[in-house]
């Protein structure tokens, strides 16, 4: 059955606790508190891709156990709502729009989010023989300033409901939900852990992949197992055997080579291939013009450039960045740069 | 350029007298009511109450300058019910218009405050007190020409830095000489205290209909006749009442910019205007010298800015090949977009100058190398690249949902994330396609996103 599952980042998810790779200190404590059949709001903090919504979401299932799908609720903190949430936002509380234009007034979704979202299912009582129901928030550092929403909310509703709230910046979290929490800090997989994942993948799969190459996959994917089992399976295709030279040769294909591509394309002073690149890029993943910059940052600094030149590269894209906060058009604000960095190739 | 198209749509047809206005259903305490008639009411009777007042006021004031302090009899006021009504409904159906649509029809002047801007007590005393409360010298000026506070948007008024403006606002109540009418959209609990003062008028959305015929009247007036009415109902849908919002997305699309779905729509719309535009940007990279020549170009065109500076971003390449050129083009085109962002968001109009200037003599006069023979250079239509804004196509949306029933992580993972990768997978392989779009029983419109 589940050797039909073409996308083995699906086909290995670990369908509980005892099967995610590593983490076993964690974990522990996680069974130990479905023992004792109660726990406080809880807040996940880790990086991108170590595991935090999967290990929530199973977490809740066991702890619910056969009454999980009622008592159970994901929800995104940054995604807008859709219009059948916002109407119904507005027939349960009109979402302020002090700015001109329709979309200006529903991109400040929070209200209307803890609204629609959050309240009518942590206001219920839980159903069935659990304690309480359980929320999982992701993205929580999205809410902003509105977190400070929540913290009632987790008073006032924490009977009927504990919160899990995930976030990959400790940072953006308000003292007060800090304290209302406990907190679990949770890292990518040891290597080891890792290792031992990619094996029992490998074996079934029928591929074969030496020590050291899973050392560089583990190091390029910093431990992320999803991307890690997808460039695997990507690699997998071209032959039984995996090298280093597969691995890189499909990692150089992924949307942040497309992004180092961008840049490498700019400093050979291409404007018009750039923006062609930046287009795709944008609409393909729906990027938003702050994402581009932060991304095009990051590659910046993989890239072997001087310290002049990263300095520089810096400051262009700070300063683009600043200005698309207030402009209208990302493609401009975004041309910008482009135009900006290829004119900075020149000069190197 | 056309200066009628200077404003946005929303403000240009800002409904000068009632009778341009589609009027919202509205009820007071639960019971329907005819908004304007109830607004004129409130109107009238507060101005026989406050004339009343002010001449028992004066005889009042004589009698204290006759007697020592204690003795004083204290000033009379209108009651809070009849000095101040609260508006409260959903954004865009009318309420900031109606009210000086009403002001308009009785000659009457408005003096506004909006909440979000004076957020402190300080600040509202200021503006309203001293202009409303004096008396005497106040008095006189009455006559001249009637005055009416509106406070818009009081539910933004409430916030952590301003727990002083509701006595503010209640003290106001107490003392104006003008009849007040607020605005709000939201219920705000910490506002009840003024609630349970004044009169509320509940407001409901606006109907389709109603919508409609204001909507047809600026197509009519914007001489704008090809609207496809399929398009016009999905707008009106999308916006659920909301008069406001219906006005900007039919600007939007039909002066370009909001999203690449509706971007074939515009170009249909525009078709008669395209070679006009074509024309344009050729004079102003090809002829333009100096600012002035810039200036005179675009002027004279009848193409709405909103537009032209997308024309320029898109075709700014074909003419400005040099790197140090497109550099400083690009910082003038940047700034201009930034300064219209503000002003967009700011209403500040002032600025307008600028923008003109940055993106079009600030870009084509970038533009120092001017080849012989500049040749023909074939004019692009711009492309509308998404506005910042999270939101799928149709064929992306039924996608996510079908990869949702399988594996349930984000929307925006799966975009970003999932998608890019199943397209790397099936890309160079027909059996994979065949498998993935199998097992995820895509059909054949969600299959095209992988092979895109
Ligand atoms: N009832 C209406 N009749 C005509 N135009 C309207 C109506 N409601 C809104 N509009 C249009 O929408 C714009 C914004 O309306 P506004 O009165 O500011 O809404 P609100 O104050 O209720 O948020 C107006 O300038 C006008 O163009
Ligand atoms: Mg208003």
């Amino acid at each position: 059955m589940s050797d039909n599952i073409p996308v083995w980042r699906i086909k290995y998810l670990p369908h509980s606790l005892n099967e995610v790779c590593g983490r076993t200190e964690l974990i522990q404590r996680l069974s130990d508190i479905i023992k004792e059949r109660n726990f406080p709001h809880l807040l996940f903090i880790g990086p991108e891709g170590s595991g935090k919504t999967t290990i929530a979401t199973l977490f809740s299932e066991e702890f619910l156990g056969k009454y999980f799908k009622s008592n159970f609720q994901k929800v995104y903190a940054d995604m807008p709502l859709n219009s059948e949430e916002l109407k119904q936002a507005r027939s349960d509380a009109y979402i302020s729009t002090s700015k001109i234009g329709s979309l200006a007034g529903k991109k400040v979704t929070t209200p209307a989010f803890i609204q629609v979202k959050i309240k009518p299912f942590i206001e219920l009582k839980a159903l069935g023989d659990v304690p309480f129901k359980i929320l999982i928030v992701k993205n929580f550092e999205a809410l902003d300033s509105n977190q400070q929403a929540f913290r009632r909310l987790m008073e006032i509703y924490g009977k009927n409901c504990r919160m899990i709230l995930i976030t990959t910046k400790a940072s953006a979290i308000i003292d007060p939900i800090i304290s209302r929490c406990q907190i679990f800090l949770i890292s990518p997989p040891k290597f080891e852990d890792f290792k031992g994942e990619i094996t029992k993948i490998v074996d079934q799969e029928d591929v074969e992949i030496e020590e050291n190459n899973i050392k560089l996959l583990y190091k390029i994917t910093n431990g992320k197992i999803a991307e890690a089992i997808d460039l695997l399976q990507l690699s997998s295709m071209s032959g039984k055997k995996i090298d280093n030279t597969v691995l890189y040769q499909n990692l150089m294909n992924s949307q942040t080579n497309l992004v180092r591509n961008l840049l490498l394309i700019c400093l050979k002073g291409d404007f018009l291939k750039a923006r062609e690149l930046s287009r795709k890029i944008q609409s393909n993943y729906k990027y938003s013009s702050q994402e581009v910059f932060k991304l095009m940052l990051k590659e910046m600094l993989k890239l072997p450039l001087s310290r002049y030149a990263r300095e520089k590269i810096i400051n262009l894209i700070a300063d683009a960045d600043f200005r698309a906060v207030d402009g209208l058009d990302t493609d401009i604000q975004i041309s910008n740069l482009l135009a900006k960095l290829c004119d900075f190739a020149e000069i190197l | 350029m056309k200066d009628t198209l200077e404003r946005p749509w929303v403000e240009k047809y800002r409904p000068q007298s009632i009778k341009e206005m589609a009027i919202p259903q509205a009820k007071v305490s639960g019971h329907r009511v005819a908004l304007d008639e109830e607004l004129r009411t409130f109107i009238k009777t507060f101005l026989t109450e406050i004339q009343n007042i002010n001449e028992k006021n004066k005889k009042i004031r004589i009698y204290n300058r006759t007697v020592e302090d204690k003795k004083q009899k204290k000033e009379l006021s209108v009651p809070p019910e009849k000095s101040a009504v609260l508006l409260e409904g959903p954004p865009g159906v009318g309420k900031t218009s109606i009210v000086y649509a009403l002001a308009n029809d009785l000659n009457m002047e408005v003096i506004e405050t909006n909440a979000s801007d004076t957020r402190t007590r300080d600040a509202l005393e200021s503006k309203l007190k001293e202009t409303v409360k004096s008396r005497g010298i106040m008095d006189f000026i009455v006559q001249s020409k009637a005055k009416l506070i509106l406070i818009d948007e009081i539910d933004g008024i409430y916030g952590v830095t301003d727990r002083g403006a509701v006595p503010a606002v209640l003290d106001l109540i107490e003392n104006t000489q003008f009849p007040i009418i607020m605005c709000s959209n939201d219920y705000k609990r910490n506002l009840q205290t003024l609630y349970n003062k004044i009169r509320k008028i509940e407001i409901s959305a606006l109907s389709k209909d109603e919508i409609l015929k204001v909507v047809k009247r600026i197509l009519k007036k914007e001489k704008i006749d090809n609207f496809n009415p399929k398009d016009l109902n999905y707008i009106i849908e999308k916006n659920e009442g909301d008069l406001r919002g219906t006005i900007n997305d039919l600007q939007g699309i039909y002066q370009g910019g909001l999203d690449t779905d509706t971007s074939e729509l515009i170009y249909q719309l525009n078709r008669d205007n395209n070679e006009e535009i074509f024309s344009l940007i050729r004079e102003l990279f090809q002829d333009a010298r100096t600012l002035q020549q810039a200036r005179n170009i675009t002027d004279k065109s009848d193409v709405d800015y909103n537009f032209l500076y997308k024309w320029i971003n898109e075709n700014l390449p074909t003419f400005i090949k040099k790197t140090n050129e497109l550099k400083t083009a690009y910082e003038n085109l940047s700034l201009a977009d930034e300064v219209f962002g503000r002003i967009r968001k700011n209403q500040y109009w002032s600025l307008l100058p600028y923008f003109y200037d940055l993106f079009s003599g600030g870009v084509v006069l970038a533009r120092k190398y001017h080849p012989e023979n500049e040749g023909f250079r074939r004019i692009n239509f711009p492309r509308f690249t998404s506005t910042g804004f999270f939101s799928l196509t149709v064929a992306e949306h039924s996608f996510v949902e079908k990869i949702q029933e399988k594996y349930n992580v984000s929307e925006i993972e799966i975009i970003q994330n999932l998608l890019p990768f199943l397209r790397k997978l099936t890309s160079d392989s027909r059996k994979y396609l065949k498998l993935v779009s199998d097992w995820f029983d895509l059909d054949a419109k969600e299959k095209k996103l992988l092979t895109k």
